[in-house]
Parts: C-alpha cells; structure tokens; sequence
C-alpha cells in the first residue's frame, strides 16, 4: 500500500496549530514548540491576527491565542491536511497505541510528585536519588515505547516530527538533573506530551 | 485441588498464595459475614502461567470441578439457558496495585444465558444491560482498548421507550470492537470466556503499567496475582439493589461515624471508577435501612478484628447485603491519629500500638489547612483530593475567564476536566476543581507542579461555559461565585468556611503525652521528634 507523500505544513497552519494545541503561549514558546525561528513565527502571527485569527493578549505576560475564528479555521485546515494526506487510518492507529501508554504516563508523573512513605503518600522532596533514578528509569522505557508511534505519526504527517525532538530534550535535562524537566516546566515532558494528546484529539476532531 | 481454593472459613493460607483481596473475603467468611460464594486461583498459578506462557497442566479440570461446586451450591447453571450462574473475575496480588489490574463483571452471560436472565426476572432491559458490563469488562481487559467509549455514551434512562434497541446497539458496538482489535470474536461459550478471562488477569500482571507501577514502588516481579471467581451479585438488579464503599470511620477526620458512597441501581465498578452519580453513604438509611443495619454490624465486627478503622466494598441485591471486599483503613494525617487515641479508649487497642501505628510522617500531615468541618461549611460536592491545601476563590469556568478575573480577586478555575488549553488559566487560579478524572489526571498533575489545592473527579458537576455557570447537586452556581475547596477531604464548600490547621489537637497532645511517658523524655522539643522517640524506645525493648 502506498500513500502520497506526506508534505511539509505550511508555516501558517503550523503557528495556527501550535496555538491549538498549547493554548496562550509567548512566542518564545511558540519557537520552542514549532522550531521556527522567532521572526519567521512572528510575522506569521501578525498575518494570522490581520486575518483575525489570532489575539494578542497583554498583562503580565504577554500571550498569543486563538480566536473563534482561528479555532475553526485551524480544524477545517487541519482536518483537510489529514484527509489529503490520506493519513487518517493511520493516525487513528497511533492514537490507539498512544491511549495505551497514556495512563502510565500520568502514573509516572504522579509517582514524580507524590510518594508513599509508610503509608503515606507525601510530596517527593526529591531527597531519595534512588527513588528519583527508579522513576526517571522507566520514564526511559516508556519514552522508548513511545518513539514508536511517534515514528508513526511523522510518518503520517511530518509536522508530528516535533513531539520527538520535544520529548527527547525534555528527558535528557531530567536525566542530566534539571527535575522541572519532568512535570515543572512548560517543555517538562508532562506538559509536552498533554500537548501531543491534544494535537491528536484536534487532528482527529475528537473530543477527551 | 492444586491450583484452586474454595473460599471459606477453613481456608488456612497466606496472601502470599490467595492475594490480599481473597484473604479478605476468608476473613469475612470467618466472622460469619454474607460473601458471595466463590474460588481463588492461586499467585503459584499465576507465576505458571507467566513463566511457560500458557494456563498450567490440570487448570481447566479444576475450573470445571470448582464451577461445578458453584453451581451446586447457587442452584443455578453457568452459561444456561435457565437461571444462569454469572459470576466476576477479579485479580488480587498480595500487595495493593490500585486499579492496574482487570475485573471482569457478569462473565457466564452468554447471549442464550442473557435470555435466560431476562426470562427469569421478567426484566430484559436488566438482563441486556448485565451483558453489556460483561462485555465492556471483558474488552477492556483483553484489547487494552477503553471499550465504555465504545457503548453508547447516552443511554436512554430505564423504562425508556427505546431502552433495549440502545442497549443492543451498545453490545454490538463492544462486539465489534473487540473483534476488530484482537481478531478474535467474544466466545460465547461460558466456560471459554472464563479461561480467556484469567489468562487475561493473569497477563495484566505484566502488562507495563503495573511494571511501572511495582518498580517505582519497590514492589518485586516474580510475586504474580491470585485470580478471584465469584457468583455475581447485581447492583442494578431492581429499585432496592446498589453498590458501594464505605470506611468505619471518616478518612479525612478519624470521627467515628460510617463514610462512604453508594449508588443505587448500578454495578461495582462503577463506583469506583467515578464515572457516575454516587450519593452519601447515609442516605442507604433512608433508603434500605436494613441494608444499612446489616452494614453498621458488619463494620463494628470487621473492625473488632482488624483492632482497627477499616473499608468495604459492598453490593446489596433487592435488599440483600454482599459484602465483596475488606481490608484495614489506612488512614493518614489526623484521621490516623484521631482513629489510633480513640481505639485505645474503645479498649481495642493498647497505648503503645497507638503510638506504633502513627508515623512520624503522619504527624507532618495533620498540620495541612482544612475546611473546619463538613458540618459546619456549606459542601456544595465532594470529589477526590488531589493536591492539598485550601483555597478560596470566585468561580471561573474558562481558562481565559480565570485570567481576566485574578486581576482582581483569586479564582477557582472549575473545569470538565482540563488540557493544555487552559494552562494559563490554571497559572492564574489559586485552586482548580475539575468534575472529571483521578488523582493522576491531567489537572491533578499540573496543581502539583504549581502547588495548588485542587479536587479532581466531583461526579454530577456540571460545567456550562457558554451559560457561564457551574451546577451541582441541584444547585447552580453562576461564574464568580465564592467557593471553598479542600484538597485533603476534596469538599468543595459554598462561600468561605473556618479554616483550621489543627483539627486533630486534641488527639495529637493525648498520643504525644503517651509518647513523652514511653521514652520517659518530657523536654519541650517538635512534635515529630517526641514521636520518634517513643518509637525508639520502644523498639529497643
């Protein structure tokens, strides 16, 4: 069976998408999430909010997000990529596998913030290096097991090529000791891998 | 038999070999409590199978004699056409694994038992939808696909015109499911179903989640699971037959009064996954106050044995009580502490267990702000705990709502359940309450990262973005109102209730005056080290 060759999202539909899936992000993350670099990811912003797609919200920190309209036109085109790539089979086969994994994820980040010491279950100070290490381990083998679908996923539609590249920073700082990698930060592995759950479910138009 | 016990009274074994659940259920039979009759398959049979890969030599005749023994005793026929015999599948390790492992409900009801069923109580609909949950179970643990989703998310209410045409839909739709993910049709053959059914508890053991679940927690591998057969008792039976837990005592205080939930009309896992409206374990009173007196005894006996505060599972069945599972309270914080001073006042315990039995870690916890008390405060819902603290805030339904009214006062951002979306909004709020989802979920995790009071899981909360409101419990409650929440108890409370930090005092001085006397220390020094001293004392004797 063959497919046609999956293109390349074009750089509009990418920062449309990224809003989509991550919610009011600054641009500093719209660059951390899409890969572009930050003029090429502004200029679009400033064309998607010309075409009233987009907002800029001020206050203490300054975020874009999505209009209703940005909200519509972002599943019609998305939904007309997936359909033209003829990927949606494939997609759906990968979200399947994704389900499976992702209630172990949500353990393994739970297992991260709360552990149980003589029955009970208190906030890991991150004292114990061992307990840490055992999490972190298997953090790796779930992560290992993730690639896979991932791997689906860019096969059906390269833009999904991020997420592994995301997920695979994430683990390395964690690993390498900046904990807030884990489930802290906006590119810790928990919020990066909510954020692929949600681009499945808008790619697939599908509600949680 | 080599691989199967009968459970009862007489049963001699450890938990090593029966599992924590089936050691209960011996305990139960021993106080002469109601226990569905049923068999465990043995943790030794279990480490068989993972190890060769298939059911050991002997297996299937001794499932034959031990469902031949069940049918006996229930007068009923497994799999038959007339009073058919359903029974559960359910796993129990000799350690606590919550929720990783497969329970499979009304296994037997084969589509010819299904009649059967229908015949025998006049009721189809009841039948139908028995098979259902069989199917649903049976799919989830064999295709590791969330089947629920599969059925018909609406199903019409009972006595609903088109009731059976739904619920028939809703079968087909997890038949075919399950054929399409595991290439293999639901055998509707009863006694298939039951091998399938163990080799797939069996399997679960294993399955990476509960890997996952054993490393992180220290727990070893090679220890496998008891399988638990039991005739079903049907919690959606009739208008006098439901389901439930309930604790001797409350969790979140230690008092000594019955918590828990129950949910009339329904089968037990529902409960437990809480998906579904549960209401207050005190209104079984009003409603079944048998059920509700065999309860109570049964508690007071269970914890005469235990010498401890403990939980049950319970089904009840046109007024008849079950009891389906038992184990200890493992209470924390001050419910732990209040629960061990009081239980040497009831003369069940002595002083220096007490004191054996509260972790200096628990003595940290009791200090954690709560609600004054769920009497005191107007609890609008409950659901569950999930990062604790109280928080006060104005209702706000949408993450942009949450951002735009903490400029001005702090929000609780309610939510159906949340997602990368509303993080800005959870950034902003200072407490979050979600009516979806567990202590693992999405918003669970997140109000941890930001240490943030959050209840999880509030089944019946509605939440109407686009009317800008939120309704519980009959009552609506319009965007910026001011709420409570509690994620200790996971009350959520109507305007700003007393908040304490030292609920359990009382209970905390009498235990570490006791402490003071043991380790013969009385200087002034933190609570925790007055604890470990006694603790040291008394290890030394």
């Amino acid at each position: 069976m063959t497919w046609p060759e999956a293109r390349a999202t074009d750089t509009g539909l990418l920062v449309l998408h990224a809003l989509r899936c991550a919610g009011t992000i600054s641009l500093a993350r719209l660059h951390a999430i899409t890969g572009l670099d930050a003029s090429d990811a502004e200029s679009e912003l400033i064309d998607l909010g010309a075409d009233g797609l987009v907002t800029r919200l001020p206050g203490d920190i300054p975020g874009w997000s999505l209009t209703d309209a940005g909200r519509a036109a972002d599943a019609e085109r998305i939904t007309h990529e997936l359909e033209s790539a003829r990927a949606r089979e494939r997609v759906t086969a990968a979200y399947e596998r994704f389900l499976v994994l992702n209630p172990e994820l949500l353990d393994l980040c739970t297992a991260w913030q709360l552990r149980p010491v003589d029955g009970v279950v208190s906030v890991n100070d991150h004292g114990d290096p061992d307990y840490d290490a055992r999490v972190l381990a298997r953090f790796a083998d779930l992560d290992r097991r993730a690639t896979e679908v991932c791997a689906e996923l860019s096969a059906a539609l390269p833009r999904f090529g991020r997420y592994r590249v995301r997920l695979t920073e994430a683990l390395e700082r964690a690993a390498a000791g900046q904990l807030e990698y884990v489930a802290d930060s906006t590119a810790s592995y928990h919020i990066v891998w909510a954020e692929l759950h949600e681009d499945l479910l808008a790619t697939l138009g599908l509600r949680r | 038999m080599r691989w199967i016990r009968a459970l009862s009274a007489r049963v001699e074994e450890t938990a090593e070999t029966l599992g924590g659940k089936a050691l209960g259920l011996v305990v139960l039979h021993r106080l002469g409590l109601p226990v569905p009759a049923g068999f465990a398959i043995t943790t030794e049979c279990c480490r068989a199978f993972l190890r060769d890969g298939r059911l050991p030599e002997g297996l299937d005749e001794e499932l034959v004699t031990a469902v031949a023994d069940l049918e006996r005793s229930t007068g009923r026929a497994f799999g038959g056409p007339h009073r058919p015999l359903a029974v559960s599948v359910r796993s129990g390790a000799s350690v606590s694994m919550p929720g990783m492992m497969n329970t499979i409900l009304n296994l037997g009801l084969t589509a010819e038992a299904t009649e059967g069923l229908a015949a025998e109580t006049d009721d189809r609909p009841f039948a139908l939808s028995s098979r259902l949950s069989f199917l649903t179970s049976f799919a989830s643990a064999t295709t590791n696909a969330d089947a629920a989703s599969a059925a018909l998310a609406e199903r019409p209410g009972r006595q609903a015109e088109n009731e059976e045409a739904s619920l028939i839909q809703s079968i087909e739709a997890v038949e075919n499911l399950v054929l399409r993910r595991s290439g293999r049709p639901v055998p509707d053959d009863a006694t298939h179903q039951l091998t399938q059914a163990v080799e797939a508890v069996f399997s679960s053991w294993d399955a990476p989640r509960a890997r996952t679940y054993r490393e992180v927690n220290g727990i070893p591998h090679d220890l496998g699971t008891a399988v638990i057969v039991q005739r079903m008792v049907f919690g959606n039976r009739d208008g006098h037959s439901g389901t439930g837990v309930a604790f001797s005592r409350d969790p979140n205080t230690g008092e000594n009064v019955p918590f828990g939930e129950v949910l009339f009309g329904h089968q037990g896992e529902e409960v437990v996954s809480g998906r579904s409206m549960t209401r207050p374990l005190r209104e079984l009173a009003e409603r079944e106050p048998d059920v509700w007196a065999g309860l109570l005894d049964a508690l007071r006996r269970i914890e005469e044995h235990y010498r401890d505060a403990c939980y049950v599972e319970f089904t009840f069945q046109s007024g008849e009580l079950w009891l389906l599972q038992v184990r200890p309270g493992r209470f924390v914080g001050g419910a732990a502490v209040r629960v061990a001073t009081e239980l040497v006042g009831q003369r069940l315990i002595g002083r220096e267990e007490a004191l054996l039995r509260v972790s200096p870690l628990h003595l940290r916890h009791v200090r954690t702000p709560r609600i004054a008390s769920a009497g005191e405060a107007d609890v609008l819902a409950r659901g569950i705990g999930a990062c604790p603290g109280v928080a006060t805030g104005r209702i706000a339904t949408t993450a942009d709502g949450a951002v735009r009214m903490a400029r001005t006062d702090p929000v609780v951002l309610v939510r159906p359940e949340t997602s990368p979306n509303d993080m800005h909004g959870l950034a902003a709020a200072t407490g979050i309450v979600t009516a979806r989802g567990g202590p693992a979920s999405h918003a669970a995790v997140v109000a941890r990262a930001m240490g943030k009071p959050a209840v999880v899981g509030v089944a019946g909360l509605v939440v109407d973005h686009d009317g800008a409101s939120v309704t519980a419990a009959g009552r609506t409650l319009p965007e910026g109102t001011l709420i409570t929440i509690d994620g200790t108890s996971g009350d959520v409370a109507l305007g700003s209730p007393r908040v304490v930090t030292d609920a359990a005092d009382e209970h905390v001085h009498r235990l570490l005056a006791w402490a003071d006397d043991v380790s013969g220390d009385h200087s002034a020094r933190d609570e925790t080290q007055r604890l470990e001293a006694a603790h040291r004392a008394l290890r030394d004797r």
